[in-house]
């Protein structure tokens, strides 16, 4: 039998935005909360773009413009003020099963096995992930290995040491991927060549000229519809199909294109519309099913880590009067 | 024992004098099946192939359909070894612990002309021996699949056709024969047969291994044509013909039960939604025709992929609202000069040549593995005598139950760590099986054969979260450096191999 422990909060996600909750919450006098984190440590996203003497520096706050920051040093401030807290930190804990309507969820981690949570609310702070080639609907052709994520890219570059490709092709042009050519130049690759089916880049002509401190990709919009990725057993290049023109490379990246981990939201029958994955929000990012809320980039679109840090306590608001009307 | 170059294997097999009784080349689902029967005999067999893995060509690629062989051509050696075969499964699928549903399947009718079709196919059913096969009323049919078209006018019930894990399959196989004592060799491509003529003949690998045997089979598959040049057996030719599938989110499979089928027309049986054994649904799959060297034949296009939603929602109109995590294709062994093109003493005696083998060869490999043996036996003299201490099943995993995850059971957990750590999490694998995985019998060492003996990297996020760790995982686990691990084998490694210039990777 599963052991049961009771919370009046339960967060799930301790990147910026469950984070952000987590210590509203704190704040605000709220006891016994728990923050559940998939991975072996917080801050989400931000936690991977590691800091580096002559490294690329980027938008926290990208959503209003200002300060460059590296995402760890972002991501160590973020445990920082969560250790000032007594909020209870689960890590490498995996939620496997939900029951929307008893406020449970079950995880699995190594050290207990599997527990049962219950609280009074359940935050959803799951984030986001990139689309893949298939969800992106223009990118087909063959499966080869090196046709990474921006994720991955950054596991390879900042995690191991290692450089991914040489001569990049990036598929998306929003600032995650002007962020991922500064990355590989800086890493010792060539400038990319950034290709999207738009005539303009998506990333900002502001950001833009803010990265080419560190690479001067070349954006190549596409108008085809169908852009093929070569290559049999790495990637070698794409095939923009309407032009028939090949564009060499050693390595392709997915980049950006967000798109919500609503999984569990699915999981527990909540309403999400499809294919968007955007779970259903009413007043206050309440879901669907009374005394569950979501926070930070599961809600659908393109935030910075600071939007959702705030989005997070502003969501923390909304479930302290929750708490109060419940009570 | 098995093998494969700077596989970091503690075992190497090592080629002496002594030929082996039989060489198979070719470690797809057949080869597999046909190693698998022949372990059960006192004879020295080696099954080869050019890639890494067992089933990593044709039968990665397919439907995963286990068929009765009620649409099958009355009559040919095809729908016999498939018939035969749909009967033996359900106790193979227990003995090799292999994931299998029977979850039957129906042939809908839309309009009038093909509603009139459905007797000609009932009877055709019945004369292949499926005589379960029940025809329809629109009434029944909309009652047993709610989310089949509202305007449907009848359709086909097909009880005992199945699903089974198409990976699993090969492996199974594979394993058991090594433990029974066959010898695998991986990275093994034949570019030579010395004295093909004589009694002993000789495989040159490309690594300049000399391999002595008595008998080759050829069930290399789209290399079987290649293979036959070497050794000058008789004309025929192989036409790919590849078929592409979209695969669909777990949401979507509580929508149907069964696999649906749409009335065959002359040119293509058509696009059908199967329910995976994985919990997914897929849609597929096309049918086109490629020449033998065309390298593009594993690709998806656009066009295709488009084409794939509009017929499968014909059969369940609900289908395009649904998010769409991955697609694929795969390449049928489609031999111009029949189906199931089998050939003993082909050229030279003691060769046979096995190759047409469409994708009815995952569901009749059973059979066609004693068939091929049986025909080793009479016609290329094969000596048969049963070993008496070989195993004809595959022991159950260390966590009970072969298809359920271990972090279902939480006492399994706390035993071992490893298993509650999390790694992929769209199918909730956790890093102990992965390592479990890399311990197993054939040692799998690359990114995709871990995929498919896990699941991780092949969920809604295709490797978004987890494929740096499983790589990570095989590099700390197995002793190899994380640059060097590959998605297939040798130059499909993760990063590129470093410059002499260095001054990389300080990004």
């Amino acid at each position: 039998m599963n052991s049961t422990k009771h919370f009046s909060v339960v967060i799930i996600g301790a990147g910026p935005a469950g984070i952000g909750a987590a210590i509203a919450l704190y704040k605000r006098g709220v006891k016994s909360v728990a923050l559940v984190e998939r991975s072996d440590k917080i801050g989400g996203i931000p936690s991977l773009y590691k800091k580096k003497k002559g490294g690329v520096r980027t938008f926290i706050r990208w959503s209003r413009g200002g300060i460059p920051f590296f995402g760890e040093d972002y991501a160590h401030w973020l445990g920082e003020q969560l250790s000032k807290t007594d909020v209870q930190l689960w890590l490498q804990s995996q939620v496997i099963e939900i029951e929307a309507k008893e406020n449970r969820i079950t995880l699995v981690n190594p050290d207990e096995g599997r527990v049962t949570l219950t609280a009074a609310a359940i935050i959803m702070a799951c984030g986001s992930r990139e689309e893949t080639a298939s969800e992106r609907g223009w990118l087909t052709g063959a499966r080869p290995m090196r046709v990474f994520f921006t994720k991955q890219l950054l596991q390879l570059i900042d995690g191991n040491g290692l450089l991914p490709m040489r001569n990049p092709v990036i598929i998306g042009s929003d600032l995650i991927a002007y962020a991922a050519a500064a990355k590989l130049k800086v890493a010792g690759a060539a400038d990319a060549i950034i290709v999207d089916n738009r005539r303009r880049p998506k990333c900002s002509y502001f950001e833009r000229l803010y990265f080419r401190r560190w690479s001067q990709p070349n954006f190549r919009g596409v108008a085809a519809k169908s852009v093929e990725v070569v290559g049999s057993k790495t990637a070698s290049g794409i095939r923009l199909s309407r032009e028939d023109e090949l564009i060499p490379c050693d390595g392709i990246v997915l980049c950006g294109e967000l798109i919500p981990n609503s999984e569990l939201a699915l999981q527990g029958n909540f309403k999400v519309e499809l294919p968007s994955r955007k779970p259903v929000v009413g007043r206050d990012s309440q879901l669907s099913e009374p005394g569950w809320f979501a926070a930070g980039n599961i809600l659908g679109g393109f935030h910075g880590a600071e939007w959702c840090y705030f989005n997070g306590r502003r969501v923390a608001r909304a479930v302290i009067n929750h708490l109060s009307q419940s009570s | 024992m098995v093998d494969w170059p700077d596989g970091n294997l503690d075992a190497a097999v090592r080629f002496d004098e002594d030929p082996y009784d039989v060489i198979i080349v070719g470690a797809g689902v057949v080869g597999c099946a046909l190693a698998y029967k022949l372990s059960q005999y006192r004879l020295r067999v080696l099954l080869l192939d050019k890639n890494y893995d067992v089933g990593e060509a044709t039968s990665k690629g397919n439907s995963a359909i286990v068929h009765t062989g009620f649409d099958a051509a009355p009559g040919t050696l095809e729908s016999q070894l498939v018939t035969q075969a749909s009967r033996q499964w359900p106790e193979l699928a227990e003995k090799l612990k292999i994931p299998f549903e029977k979850c039957g399947a129906m042939v809908l009718a839309i309009t009038d002309e093909q509603n009139k079709q459905l007797d000609t196919i009932h009877a055709k059913a019945v004369s292949n021996g499926v005589d379960d096969v029940r025809l329809l009323s629109a009434a029944q049919t909309r009652e047993l699949e709610p989310s089949v078209p509202q305007d449907v006018l009848g359709g086909l019930l097909i009880p005992r056709e199945s699903i089974a894990d198409p990976f699993t399959t090969s492996i199974a196989y594979a394993e058991v024969a090594l433990a029974n004592g066959i010898d695998i060799l991986f990275g093994a491509e034949i570019v030579e047969i010395e004295d093909a003529d004589k009694t002993i003949k000789k495989l040159v690998t490309a690594r300049n291994d000399r391999i002595a045997t008595r008998i080759i089979v050829n069930v290399a598959g789209l290399g079987s044509r290649r293979l036959a040049d070497l050794y000058g057996g008789d004309e025929f030719d192989i036409n790919p013909r590849r078929g592409q599938f979209l695969i669909f989110d777990k949401y979507s499979r509580s929508a149907i039960k069964r696999i649906l089928l749409p009335i065959p027309t002359a040119q293509t049986k058509g696009v059908l939604v199967i329910p995976t054994i994985f919990g997914n649904l897929i849609a597929g799959p096309t049918a086109e025709d490629f020449s033998l060297d065309d390298e593009e034949v594993t690709d998806t296009t656009l066009e295709m992929l488009q084409s794939l939603l509009s017929g499968a929602s014909r059969l369940f109109p609900g289908l395009v609202d649904q998010p769409v995590i991955g697609t694929f294709s795969g390449v049928r062994c489609n031999c111009s000069q029949g189906s199931y093109w089998i050939r003993s003493n082909d050229g030279h005696q003691g060769i046979v040549t096995v190759t047409g083998i469409r994708s009815t060869g995952f569901t009749s490999s059973p059979t066609l593995a004693e068939y091929l043996i049986k025909e080793l036996h009479e016609k290329c003299g094969l000596n048969l005598e049963k070993n008496p201490n070989a195993v004809d099943s595959r022991p159950e995993s260390n966590w009970p139950g072969w298809w359920q995850r271990p972090f279902a059971n939480g006492e399994l957990v706390k035993q071992n760590p490893d298993l509650g750590k999390i790694i992929c999490y769209c199918e909730n694998i956790s890093r102990g099986e992965i390592i479990q995985h890399l311990d197993s019998p054939l040692k799998p060492r690359t990114l995709d054969a871990i995929k498919r003996r896990t699941r991780a990297q092949m969920g809604r996020c295709q490797g978004f979260d987890c494929q740096i760790k499983v790589a990570e995982i095989i590099s700390e686990h197995c002793g190899i450096p994380l640059s060097k691990i590959t998605k297939r084998g040798p130059e499909s490694e993760i990063v590129p191999a470093p410059t002499a210039a260095g001054n990389e990777g300080k990004g």
